[in-house]
């Protein structure tokens, strides 16, 4: 079980609680089946009349066995479950450490947004691997053993038959649902999958489907899909259900066996007739106690499956090689140089960038414009070290990244990404992230400048900044960036979603700070361009031109084609 | 309210054989446990008291034998008699709602949340299943087999009887009790565990902007803090849920003890009992109170089941409430499995409303007359006064976002139906026109226009009604400037394109979109101008291309491009949900400020 291998550690670290809910188990158990056979034994012993008072104790003892039973359950239940909340905070925790360094490198592989969704639910779906899967055998398998050496002080051979009981419900039933489930499992989750994706395709194809008049056809395919996935399920369901029925079916069979060759023994004089009840109920008991055997092969099954996805997504990062000591200073503004780049996504059949070279020389302000998909957002990335280039070299300052510390890097840079992310807490939390000290009129200039001054510093920010409009969001990232002292400054789009005015008013004072920095702005519009040093036009990967606003213009070339058409433009907001 | 059951009614109406079916199967099922005890009962007094021999045992052995089996037999029917349900129930309500998803009114998937209405279709329905699955089998079990024990018990020995019908009522009353209690702590708990998972992920998403803010570790110990803050909140709810059960269990074992008691002293001092029956009443005591307590557990995930069921009849409501197209026929019968006799006349009494007027001539001239639509009571009214456009005319629809143009163009195009008004085409209704055939005809180009999985010719192909040979779909491909890509692949036209597939780049879909019309030659074109730049490519591509289709054909554009409504035959100007006013460029700028305005504005903002 190499994959449990995060969960064993885990669960190591939480062994005083385990320890007591098996514990805790064992006892209620043993209780239990102390309790009926005690009882059984009880009963018969009436047929010999014995004093009322033995009665009485006997009574007494089976009521605080009773309360024993209850109480140690109560006890196991407690322990073992704040064991598996405790785990999962720590595989939360060790999952979230082992996410660091290769974010957002792992969207490369698995471009879909809800990977991160998929992480999360594996991680709460291997909760459930010590509640369910780990720990109820050992209780099960003590319980057993204890009950067999009762048994053998009463009759060797039908200990034997305990011992092949306990085989028959923890290994060989157990072992013939997972042979046959995992097949009927996995065919039900590609089903499933399936299913899902269809319908998915169909909502986000709707007005196409229906003016190409192909919704009746996928409508269709959907049902039928969808009795499959049912008819899968209930396969599946089966499947489970005969074991539990197999279980059951073995319970029986071994208390029969016990009665049965109970009547031989006592027949033949080797067992006293009086521990025939006895023993009958004690098998009924302890076969009561191993009914979680019957479902831990559908939860070994889940938690190994979440197991096996997580270790895929998140391979195994041992302390990454430690970052090159060289650092990027931050007081001086920094050169940019990009030779060769290439940059492809995992998956993707044509690079995203393609044999970029440019370079951007300190404290100037250039801007990148160009269609969606051309590739621009991919240069802030690789510049970041978010992304390792495919072939190709970037410099800082002469300095290959190679060399430098990442976080160096980071902290000289002033960022706003394309989605700027916000996190539930208060503006000032949100507007302090780098956990610098910052005084309270600073914020509230800086907020001034990017026209929040209507927001207090104490305004609740919701998860991903749920209560902000997109321009909100965009004006707080800026003042985020803003209040940092790089002198390299990283736009993505920082101003998409601003009215024409607020824009400019927003990017004066922008500039105005940034004015002997070195900035790289992304645009979408080619409105404000005339101030920028150099403009890179890119087209599918490329850079197809560069100049300034009045070089270009002249040029009548790719960038003044694509401002002939913002001419064009009518009737959007914003625009 | 009607609707609130009545999903699980009509599930239940429709299974009736296998509710039989359970019904006795759970007798057969009591009597096998009844007969077990027994049987076992009697084994023991005869090995026990009797000393019999062993071969006087082998009739009563065998017959214990084949009783276990035939028990565990009929607990294996009466599950698989429910999977048989479930799976039945699920098929039925994914059937409706993915009818009432494909069936849907044009607003009602507009307004979105797709992920949620896939959750509903999947989650929601597979959820459902434990209702049919568990609950219902343990509640017809629970129903007959403990009666039939108290029955038996009460023949045997009345006082255990008296025990057990005294006893027996406080364990549902704590299962209820224990249920109310924790119930609403335990579902502001879930609320709150799918809060804290959320910020679980929020850290995930967030991870890049927390890494360049150097905050990544601080967060790391911010969520272990807030996991075990989060445990230690939980397991004080836990903690009652367990005193509950503990209670429980205590009160059945008291009772078992109770039982255990009153028998010894009836065995012992009254001597008014025998071995035999004390043993069995013994060995049926604790079948009856499992019963009971399997009762309790089924009850919880019934429950479960049951919220789940609740959202799917919600979705199923508020679908089918809406659900109107081109014919104004509801089309979303909430009837799942039964079909009703009301559903079958409307389909009727719709046939033969449908004259199927023949859509002639081709391009068609577009009235409207007085058309005025409404997504919902009290929001966006769109009113359009009466207006018509001649046939093969270009027309473009020009507003501020939020005018309703988009609104406008569905109406057009049959996708909404009018609150009130007709839309005509050649001087007839919309509405009686048959819907395939006139979507036979319309080509719509939507700004994010949808790619299926599958290869690249079969996407452009899905315009095409009729066979298309590969020579048109290359030429379709040329004409949408797709020459070049297509070239580029390997594979050509059977390149898989899509989810899984290739990924396109925005203006490639809109070139593919263009192909699809290239192919289908429509007469009337829906076409939705991209609000941003593309790359050059599709921009030329597109002018040229639209001019090129609009030869043959009405169009009707929502225009953001000067250019598109300069040359415009006619524009349709919308302000705030009215149609304003409709005219040539020249006569709008003149006529209308708030047009020229517009169009100047805008203009000066770009070219600043």
């Amino acid at each position: 079980m190499n994959e449990l291998a995060v969960l064993s550690k885990a669960m190591f670290q939480e062994r005083k609680d385990i320890v007591l809910s098996i514990l805790g188990g064992f006892i209620a158990g043993i209780a239990g089946v102390i309790l009926f056979s005690t009882s059984g034994y009880l009963i018969s012993q009436t047929v010999f009349a014995p004093p009322l008072y033995t009665l009485i104790v006997l009574t007494s003892l089976v009521k605080l066995l009773g309360l024993l039973r209850a109480a140690s359950r109560y006890g196991e239940r407690l322990y073992s479950h704040r064991a598996t909340f405790s785990i999962l905070s720590r595989l939360r925790t060790s999952f979230f450490a082992k996410l660091i360094p290769i974010t957002p490198g792992i969207f490369n592989k698995h471009r879909s947004g809800d990977l991160l969704a998929r992480i999360v639910g594996d991680v709460e779906s291997l909760q459930h691997y010590f509640l369910r899967v780990a720990y109820p055998p050992i209780i099960v398998v003590m319980v057993f053993l204890a009950t067999i050496l009762f048994t053998s002080a009463f009759s060797f051979w039908i200990a034997c038959l305990f011992v092949l009981g306990m085989i028959a419900t923890v290994l060989v039933v157990p072992g013939i649902v997972l042979l046959g489930q995992r097949k009927i499992h996995g065919r039900v989750r590609e089903q499933r999958a399936l299913l899902s994706t269809e319908v998915t395709e169909v909502l986000y194809g709707f007005r196409d489907l229906k003016v190409y008049g192909q919704l009746a056809q996928r409508e269709q395919q959907l049902q039928q899909a969808s009795a499959l996935l049912a008819n899968e399920q209930q396969r599946a369901a089966a499947h489970l259900l005969r074991g539990q029925s197999m279980h059951a079916f073995v319970t029986f069979l071994i208390s029969w066996a016990v009665l049965a060759l109970g009547a031989y023994l006592i027949i033949d004089g080797a067992l006293a007739g009086v521990f025939l009840a006895m023993l009958v109920m004690a098998a009924l008991t302890v076969f009561e106690e191993a009914t979680a055997m019957a479902t831990l092969p559908a939860y070994k099954q889940d938690s190994e499956h979440a197991a096996n996805r997580l270790t895929e997504t998140v391979p195994a990062f041992d302390v990454q090689t430690s970052q090159p000591s060289g650092r990027m200073p931050v007081a001086h503004a920094a050169s940019i140089e990009l030779s060769g780049v290439t940059f492809q996504y995992e998956g993707e059949w044509r690079p995203a960038l393609r044999d970029l070279s440019l370079h951007i020389s300190p404290g100037s302000n250039t801007a990148i414009v160009g269609p969606s998909g051309s590739g621009k957002s991919t240069i802030i990335d690789l510049l970041l070290q978010l992304r390792t280039p495919t072939a190709g070299d970037i410099r800082f300052n002469d300095v290959s990244v190679k060399e430098l510390d990442e976080t160096s890097i980071w902290s000289s840079a002033n960022v706003v990404l394309q989605q700027s992310h916000f996190f539930r807490g208060t503006i000032r939390d949100n507007l302090l992230l780098n956990g610098e000290e910052h005084a309270d009129e600073q914020l509230m200039d800086v907020l001034d400048k990017v026209q929040l001054s209507n927001k207090s510093l104490t305004d609740m920010v919701y998860e991903k900044g749920e209560n902000l409009s997109d321009g909100e969001k965009q004006r707080l990232a800026l003042a985020r960036a803003m209040l940092r002292k790089g002198r390299l400054w990283l736009l993505d789009e920082p101003t998409s979603s601003l009215d024409y005015v607020t824009e400019q008013h927003v990017l004066k004072h922008l500039y105005a700070q940034a004015a002997n920095d070195t900035l790289l702005l992304i645009c979408h519009r080619l409105t404000g361009l005339e101030e920028m040093d150099q403009i890179l036009v890119m087209d599918q990967g490329k850079v197809v031109e560069t100049g300034s606003y009045s070089e270009l213009m002249k040029k009548k070339g790719y960038f003044y084609e694509m401002k002939k058409i913002e001419q064009q433009m009518i009737g959007e907001d914003g625009l | 309210m009607k609707r609130k059951s009545s999903l699980i009614a009509q599930q239940m109406s429709s299974q009736r054989r296998n509710m039989a079916l359970l019904t006795v199967i759970s007798l057969a099922l009591g009597a096998a446990i009844v007969s077990q005890a027994a049987l076992l009962a009697e084994a023991v007094q005869r090995i026990f008291v009797e000393k019999a021999s062993l071969t006087s045992l082998i009739m009563l052995l065998s017959l214990l034998l084949a009783v276990m089996a035939a028990r565990t037999l009929l607990s294996y029917g009466n599950g698989k008699v429910g999977l048989q349900m479930a799976a039945t129930a699920k098929i039925n309500m994914r059937a409706a709602v993915l009818q009432s998803l494909t069936h849907a009114s044009m607003p009602s998937t507009l307004r979105g949340q797709t992920g949620g209405k896939v959750s509903i279709a999947l989650d929601a329905v597979d959820e459902a299943d434990s209702y049919f699955s568990l609950y219902m089998p343990r509640m017809m079990e629970a129903a007959i087999i403990p009666i039939l024990i108290l029955v038996v018990t009460f023949v045997l020995h009345a006082n255990t009887g008296f025990i057990m019908l005294f006893t027996a009522p406080f364990i549902p009353i704590f299962m209820i009790l224990v249920g109310l209690k924790t119930k609403n702590k335990s579902e502001e708990k879930y609320a709150e565990l799918a809060q804290f998972s959320g910020t679980f992920l929020d850290s995930l998403q967030g991870l890049v902007t927390l890494k360049i803010f150097g905050r990544a570790e601080r967060q790391q110990k911010e969520i272990e803090r807030s996991s075990l803050s989060y445990r230690d909140a939980t397991m004080g709810i836990l903690k009652l849920a367990f005193t509950n059960t503990f209670m429980l269990e205590s009160i059945v074992m008291l009772s078992i003890g109770i039982v255990a008691l009153e028998l010894a002293i009836q065995l012992l001092v009254f001597k008014s009992m025998t071995f035999h029956i004390a043993f069995l009443v013994l060995l049926l005591v604790p079948e009856f109170y499992s019963q009971l307590k399997n009762m309790g557990t089924a009850f919880h995930s019934g429950r479960t089941s049951m919220g789940a069921i609740r959202k799917v009849e919600q979705m199923l409501a508020e679908t089918g409430g809406k659900s109107n197209n081109l014919n104004g026929k509801q089309d979303v019968d909430i009837e799942v499995g039964a079909s009703s006799n009301s559903s079958n006349e409307m389909e009727q009494v719709d046939k033969s409303l449908k004259a199927h007027a023949v859509l002639l001539p081709m391009p068609p001239s577009i009235e409207l007359d007085h058309v005025r639509f409404q997504y919902a009571p009290d929001s966006f009214e769109l009113e359009a006064g009466s207006i018509s456009l001649g046939a093969g005319e270009q027309i473009a629809i020009v507003g501020k976002s939020g005018s309703g143009k988009t609104t406008l163009l569905h109406l057009i195009a049959g996708l909404l139906k009018p609150a009130s008004g007709n839309v005509r085409v050649n001087g007839i209704p919309l509405s009686q026109y048959d819907e395939p055939a006139w979507f036979k005809q319309v080509s719509y180009i939507t700004q994010h226009p949808y790619i299926f999985a599958g290869t690249f010719a079969e996407n452009i192909s899905i315009g095409a009604e009729r066979n298309v040979s590969r020579d048109e779909i290359e030429q379709a491909a040329k004409d949408a400037g797709l020459g070049e890509l297509v070239a580029q692949l390997e594979q050509g036209l059977d390149t898989f394109v899509g989810e899984g597939g290739r990924g396109l780049s925005g203006g490639e879909k809109q070139r593919l979109a263009l192909a699809r019309a290239f192919l289908k030659r429509p007469a009337i074109i829906l076409f939705d101008e991209p609000t941003v730049g593309l790359d050059l490519h599709t921009e030329r591509v597109l002018q040229h291309s639209i001019a090129e289709l609009a030869k043959t054909a009405t169009m009707i554009t929502v225009a953001h491009r000067l250019y598109t409504i300069q040359h415009a035959d006619h524009i349709l100007f919308m302000d705030n949900g009215v149609l304003v006013d409709s005219g040539r460029h020249d006569e709008l700028l003149e006529r209308l400020p708030q047009y020229a305005e517009m169009v100047d504005v805008q203009r000066k903002g770009g070219g600043d």
